[in-house]
């Protein structure tokens, strides 16, 4: 039976679940497009992504895939060129470039890479995770802004080290003094693009470590963009991007017996797409259409069989 | 950001920063000292060359009756100081208090005959406010108090006075001599004394050339000349003295000091006499009007029509400095916002606002800046010369153009925290409304330049035509602006046969070359001008020197000259030829000879041309030869005599010469007038009295030789010593000369920025080639390559420009004040320094370059990989 006029306008008046709902990073249908003369990049494309606040996540896929430009547009250097990205209810696309400098002094910190790219060669460990406080002009006097400082680097285990200059430190602890100089300003979110792929693995735990305890102690929601098996294998959510989009997410829960157990799910978009993993379209020699069949729990994938007889 | 801390770290740069800044203040500040020292330094010379009664204040009046007469000296006093009073401010300063260097008042009569002379004699009468202490008394005594006698039934006064012994001479006053005065009107004179001048040299006489001198003057249609002369009288002759029956006047000389106005004044000072001239002009005078008399205004503006192309000059030269050093200190600013970008970038991301981050690169610039400007500015007073605005402006516009553009360079790259360069992609393409102001600035600069030239400049407004100091500017953008547009196009081409060949260097440098970064603009832009001004001070400073040389030689005619009012023995002639360093020795004959029977006289010099030319061999003037003789004495006549065929002239004897050509002008003798040349033996017995010598003796010792104490020997050595010395030409010279130095160390500086700024580019993409085969030579000559296109090109653009800009600035250059009066012309001689300095630019550029690459050398190829890419 077709609907009313008052159905129909009741249905188009009544509140719709937001996509994400009220979580910590909201991205939906985001697209960043780099246009260059001459040349024009899709870095994402319709890229969608749900984090909880206080989540501790890690995001991978392939070189160029999309990762570093997604974590710009979440730390707020860069601007996405259409969809949705929200984090802690701020609304990136929309902001000015006052509420973008407010967003990277108080809701996000950052670490990357390049060990050398964190820190200012010339300042001490303990100046350099004074200098977004001061940046941020917060109203706390020197006492209070060194205290802050040496609570953080004594927190991820650097305490030590505050007074020498990062030349003077090791790759792990300039990483984890990056930690602390992302921290500074109390941010809810910290955003880290491949922080341990310049360490050796011995390092890259405590670097991740000291992550994994910003997490926990300070609540803070991590994302960390890596290629890093060991980091990818020690969260509980990982999320694969592929060509621009998020393609796949892999969960790790405690099974019965103690032991970790990993699962692979694909990701459905809001519009039911879904991509399946390469290998297991090669495996099944599945290229432009497969058959869906819904059954009672579980939709089957099936690839389209060529029978003559049926086409006559 | 602790911008000490980030200071530290980039110490060589802010040091190569400050250093910069603070000779750009030296410069800035101290060269327009300097000149405009020189500029009031010739005023000076040329008021002191003026006589003081063109220079002085005179106010005259003339009294026509009693009532108008003047009696006593506190009369006059009192009006001196009345016309004291009203001088208008500009002029105060200048005139000197009374009773101080010429100031002075006097009374004369003019045209006062004596009594049965048929009016060919005058005895005028004069009074001096300060004759006691200028003249001395020769004979007799000093005029006292008038006395009276009867002449022809009537009491007239007799006035004592003191004449000349000129006036002795000529005129037969002899002391006790009584002469009446006057056709109607009688007065009587006893002459009681002769005098003479103090110091007859002091310029207070030419007030009154007619005291010092009798005046001859022969009347049309008589033989005998009129004589005048002045007579002095006493104080207590004054109460005597009226206007009533005679032309009577006094004057009041307000003494202008000679050291005392400024060329910057000029304009204002002409003004002020004029007004005051009006204001005199409005006194209560009795019947008759006080008027100003002066040759001021005249001698002012004379002198700055002379400075004003030359001003033109100083003011190009020092505006293309002005430009170049700004343009080099924002290059150097260029590279330290650089360094410390990507310390700034960090910050912005960390949080940094668009404020802290500009701020802290504007105040890393101003920490090298604020100090060496006020150091720069402090050096500058070591420099002599008048405080003008510039000194004060030019370290502040230097200090802030630095910190500004630091500034605003600084915020346009951290506008947005994250800089997605792709231009390693694609060169960003030019916007169209670029390309239309480009355009624009190319038609503006070659309308400006025809229009210049086919108009010229409006009279007596040359120098601050601002068209003249607009239109050279505009060219040198506008040739910047095409060679940095255009280049890349043949470069191309190049490129194309490069790839065909089989080497991979020339292909892949030239490539580089050819994709013009916006990083090349700067040094394109401030090499141009640097280069154009250089080559064009250059030019110019070659042009005036040649000029110099000229004229030397055009005021002596010979290495050295002896002239005698006297004839010269033959035996003297003999002695001077041994004279040490004399080679040749040409004797001539000059007078002043009578054409055909009437009064017409020329100037005419008999010499043996063909021995005169071998003097001035080598010399940047000649005589024509003698023109192979036909009937009868040969001459070269002026062009004045130009036509006549043959001439009768009366030397020793009566000789007819005949025209066999003309000359413009003789060196060291004649330039204008009626002259002749004529053969050396053309009298039968030759009275020498020049000698024309080649050789470089001492003067001094020919002048010993010649044993003549009246002959002079001039010298062309001191001749253009004399005319390098003046002020205007030294300092001219040394200002072309710091301002070439200058320019051309600039240059060298930002080519090596440039080569500094783009090092890490450069060091990345050779860090990517060597790991693919690229051996360390191939290597450096791909920098070479890379480098060497814009150098070589914006050199010779440059050269082009320096070379071009006299022949476009055309009418509004002329020199002739530095180069002793004669006109500087055609600026194409020094070719080779200009040369030079392009070539020496490129070189030394070329040879920074390849020591940029072996310094880049040491760098661990894997170093730039290992680093990954750049933000």
């Amino acid at each position: 039976m077709n609907p009313t006029l008052s159905e129909l306008e009741a249905r188009a008046s009544a509140p719709k679940t937001v996509f994400g709902g009220d979580a910590h990073i909201v991205c939906d249908n985001l697209v960043r497009i780099y246009k260059t003369e001459g040349v024009e990049v899709v870095a994402l494309q319709g890229l969608d992504l749900v984090v909880r606040e206080g989540e501790l996540v890690a995001i991978v896929g392939a070189s160029g895939s999309g990762k570093s430009t997604l974590l710009n547009v979440l730390s707020g250097l860069d601007v996405p060129t259409a969809g949705v990205a929200r984090v802690a209810g701020m609304d990136l696309l929309s902001m000015t470039a006052k509420d973008r400098l407010r967003y990277r002094r108080e809701v996000v910190g950052f670490i990357w890479q390049q060990t050398a790219r964190n820190l200012l060669p010339y300042l001490t460990a303990r100046e350099n995770v004074e200098l977004p406080i001061k940046l941020a002009g917060r109203v706390s006097g020197r006492a209070a802004r060194g205290e802050r400082a040496a609570r953080l680097l004594e927190l991820l285990g650097v305490g030590s080290r505050a007074g020498r200059r990062p030349a003077e430190l090791s790759g792990g602890e300039q990483q984890r003094v990056a930690i602390a100089v992302a921290l500074a300003n109390e941010p809810r979110l910290i955003l880290a693009d491949e922080p341990t792929g310049e360490l050796d693995s011995d390092t890259s735990e405590e670097v991740f470590e000291a992550l994994r305890t910003a997490n926990r102690e300070l609540g803070v929601t991590v994302v960390i963009v890596t290629h890093d098996p060991l980091v990818s294998e020690q969260v509980d959510r990982t999320i694969g991007i592929r060509d621009g989009r998020t393609s796949s997410e892999t969960l790790r829960r405690e099974g019965a017996e103690g032991q970790i157990v990993a699962e692979e799910y694909a990701v459905l978009d809001r519009v039911g797409r879904l991509q399946l993993p390469r290998d297991f379209m090669n495996a099944l020699d599945m290229e432009r259409r497969v058959r869906l069949e819904l059954e009672s729990d579980h939709i089957g994938v099936w690839p389209v069989r060529e029978e003559p007889s049926d086409e006559q | 950001m602790k911008i000490l801390a980030l200071a530290r770290v980039h110490l060589g740069a802010l040091a190569v920063l400050a250093l910069l800044t603070l000779s750009a203040c030296v410069l800035l500040a101290g060269l327009p000292r300097l000149v405009q020292g020189s500029f009031d330094a010739a005023l000076h010379q040329s008021l002191r060359g003026a006589t003081a009664s063109q220079v002085d204040l005179a106010v005259r009046v003339e009294s026509r009756s009693r009532q108008e007469d003047l009696r006593e000296p506190s009369q006059f006093a009192a009006r001196d100081q009345r016309f004291r009073s009203i001088l208008p401010d500009p002029l105060r300063g200048l005139v000197l208090p009374a009773g101080t260097g010429t100031g002075h008042m006097s009374a004369k009569t003019w045209g006062t005959p004596v009594r049965g002379s048929g009016g060919m004699t005058y005895v005028n009468l004069g009074w001096l406010s300060d004759a006691g202490r200028r003249v001395r008394w020769t004979e007799g005594r000093a005029p006292g108090a008038p006395g009276t006698m009867n002449h022809q039934g009537t009491t007239i006064t007799v006035f004592e006075v003191a004449v000349t012994e000129e006036a002795r001479d000529k005129m037969r006053l002899r002391v006790g001599d009584l002469r009446v005065l006057g056709e109607s009107d009688h007065v009587a004179v006893r002459v009681v004394g002769l005098f003479a001048a103090a110091d007859p040299a002091d310029r207070y006489w030419s007030h009154h050339p007619d005291i010092l001198r009798v005046t001859e003057v022969q009347p049309p249609g008589k033989l005998d000349l009129e004589r005048h002369t002045t007579a002095l009288i006493s104080d207590a002759g004054l109460t005597a003295l009226s206007g009533e029956g005679r032309n009577l006047r006094y004057s009041w000389v307000l003494p202008v000091d000679p050291g005392a106005p400024t060329s910057l004044g000029v304009s204002e000072l002409t003004g002020a006499v004029t007004a005051y001239g009006r204001v005199v002009g409005l006194q209560p005078g009795g019947g008759s009007q006080y008027r100003l008399e002066t040759g001021l205004p005249q001698l002012l503006t004379g002198f700055l029509a002379a400075l004003s192309t030359a001003r033109t000059v100083m003011f190009l030269v020092l505006g293309g400095l002005l430009a170049v050093s700004v343009g080099v200190i924002m290059l150097a600013v260029h590279l330290l916002t650089d360094r410390a970008g990507e310390a700034l970038t960090l910050a912005r991301a960390r949080g940094g606002s668009l404020r802290q981050v500009a701020g802290t690169g504007a105040a890393l610039v101003a920490l090298a800046v604020v100090p060496a400007a006020p150091a720069g500015y402090a050096l500058s007073w070591l420099v002599p010369g008048p405080v003008l605005p510039i000194v004060h402006a030019g370290p502040a516009l230097v200090c802030g153009a630095a910190v500004g553009f630091a500034a605003v360079r600084t915020a346009l790259a951290h506008r947005a925290p994250l800089r997605e360069r792709r231009d390693d992609v694609a060169a960003a393409r030019p916007s169209a409304g670029r390309i239309t102001l480009e355009v624009l600035v190319v038609g503006l600069a070659l309308g400006g330049a025809y229009l210049l030239r086919t108009r010229g400049l409006a009279a007596g407004t040359a120098g601050d035509d601002p068209f003249l100091l607009v239109v050279p500017l505009a060219l040198t953008v506008a040739a910047a602006l095409v060679t940095i547009r255009c280049y890349p196009y043949p470069l191309r081409l190049i490129v194309r046969l490069a790839a065909r060949g089989r080497r991979a260097v020339p292909f892949l440098g030239l490539t580089r070359a050819a994709r013009a970064r916006s990083g090349s603009v700067l040094p394109v832009l401030i090499l141009l001008p640097a280069l154009a001004v250089s080559v064009f001070a250059s030019v110019i400073a070659d042009g005036i020197a040649g000029t110099q040389r000229l004229a030397s030689w055009q005021d002596t005619g010979a290495s050295l000259r002896v002239t005698s009012p006297v004839e010269l023995p033959a035996d003297a002639v003999a002695r001077v030829g041994a004279v040490p360093g004399v080679e040749l020795v040409v004797p001539a004959q000059t007078a002043s000879v009578q054409l055909g029977y009437g009064g017409e006289r020329a100037e005419v010099i008999a010499v043996d041309l063909g021995r005169w030319r071998r003097v001035l061999d080598g010399a940047p003037v000649s005589v024509p030869a003698m023109p192979a003789a036909g009937s009868g004495v040969p001459a070269l006549v002026s062009p004045e005599l130009r036509g006549r065929g043959t001439l009768e002239v009366g030397w020793q004897t009566r000789v007819k010469v005949t025209e066999r050509g003309v000359v413009t002008a003789v060196p060291g003798f004649f330039a204008r007038g009626k002259f002749l040349v004529v053969p050396y033996e053309i009298n039968e017995r030759a009275a020498v009295n020049t000698l024309l010598i080649r050789g470089d003796a001492d003067p001094r010792a020919v002048a010993r030789a010649v044993g003549q104490p009246r002959a002079q020997v001039t010298s062309q050595a001191a001749a253009l010593a004399a005319i390098e010395n003046a002020p205007l030409t030294g300092t001219v010279r040394v200002v072309l000369l710091v301002t070439t130095v200058a320019l051309a160390g600039y240059a060298l500086v930002a080519v090596v920025v440039a080569l500094v700024l783009g090092a890490a580019d450069r060091a990345r993409a050779l860090t990517f080639l060597r790991p693919l085969g690229l051996t360390e030579r191939q290597a450096r000559g791909l920098t070479m390559l890379e480098i060497l296109p814009m150098i070589l090109v914006t050199a010779l653009v440059g050269l082009a420009l320096g070379l071009g800009l006299p022949a476009a600035l055309g009418p509004g250059v002329d020199l002739s004040a530095y180069a002793g009066g004669v006109a500087v012309a055609g600026y194409s001689p020094g070719l080779v320094t200009p040369a030079l300095l392009a070539a020496g630019l490129a070189a030394v550029a070329a040879l920074g370059a390849y020591a940029h690459t072996v310094i880049s050398r040491r760098r661990a190829p894997g170093a730039a990989l290992r680093a990954g890419e750049l933000v």
